[in-house]
């Protein structure tokens, strides 16, 4: 199927439109999870497997998942869902509907919007005696650790930091 | 009635559209190296999730909820 990467990119959309209509924030995590494997599919799809990878575990595995439960300790009130206020429903139709007039728009033109998705994603090398295949992501991100040693120290040491400040800023006084 | 986590959310989601975007432009590029900024990004973006959502337990903690309009300590 030849649209699928185009169906992919309106659900992201209508996916963000979920959230950022501002449900309670039981339903709008659930918006950003939805919104998250269909992104994570939308990398997949254009070769980048690696980085799919890395987005589901760090992003969905870690992040949402202290989102969630962080929402879940800090809130409690009856949710609002995206039927019941006039606002949330306002906002979501409004975003839903302005998605549907830009892929008619897009869909009545005849030629190639942005970009045209060429094939991506595997590179064949020549080496001495034969020839091989990497994936390009894997290897582009595993330079991280051979041209990017700094920054990895520098980012190491910002996420321990950062556990510091979080320790700090909850016990208060 | 607007919560202050609806705003940490939004953050995310862009922090998502800009790792997406990154991705997609090293993948049809053919450019690998430019893999690097997106798992940066990603850890830069985990400290920020993690630094909002302490603020947002600590306003929740005084506050009782996180509505916004509890933060008007500067109001006049």
């Amino acid at each position: 199927m030849a649209y699928v990467l185009f169906t992919l990119s309106v659900l992201l959309v209508m996916g963000f439109v979920g959230f950022s209509s501002k449900p309670s924030p039981i339903y709008g995590g659930l918006a950003l999870i939805v919104s998250g494997v269909v992104g994570c599919v939308i990398v997949l799809n254009c070769g980048g497997v690696y980085m799919g990878l890395v987005m589901f575990l760090v992003y969905l595995g870690g992040m949402m998942v202290v989102f969630g439960y962080t929402t879940a300790m800090a809130i409690e009130e009856y949710p609002e869902t995206w039927g019941s206020g006039l606002e949330v429903l306002g906002g979501l139709l409004v975003g839903l509907m302005m998605e549907v007039v830009l892929v008619l728009w897009v869909l009545s033109l005849d030629e190639t919007v942005v970009v045209s998705f060429s094939d991506t994603g595997d590179w064949v090398i020549f080496e001495g005696e034969g020839s091989g295949l990497i994936r390009g992501d894997s290897i582009g991100a595993g330079a991280l650790y051979d041209y990017g040693r700094w920054l990895v120290v520098v980012a190491g040491w910002t996420l321990f930091v950062g556990v510091y400040i979080v320790i700090e800023i909850v016990r208060g006084n | 009635r607007s919560h202050l986590v609806a705003s940490l959310l939004c953050l995310e989601g862009m922090m998502m559209s800009l790792f997406i975007m990154a991705t997609l432009i090293a993948s049809n590029t053919h450019f690998p190296l430019v893999n690097i900024m997106p798992i940066i990004l990603l850890v830069f973006a985990a400290c920020e999730t993690a630094v909002g959502l302490a603020l947002l337990i600590s306003i929740s903690n005084t506050y009782g909820l996180d509505y916004v309009h509890n933060l008007n300590l500067l109001q006049c």
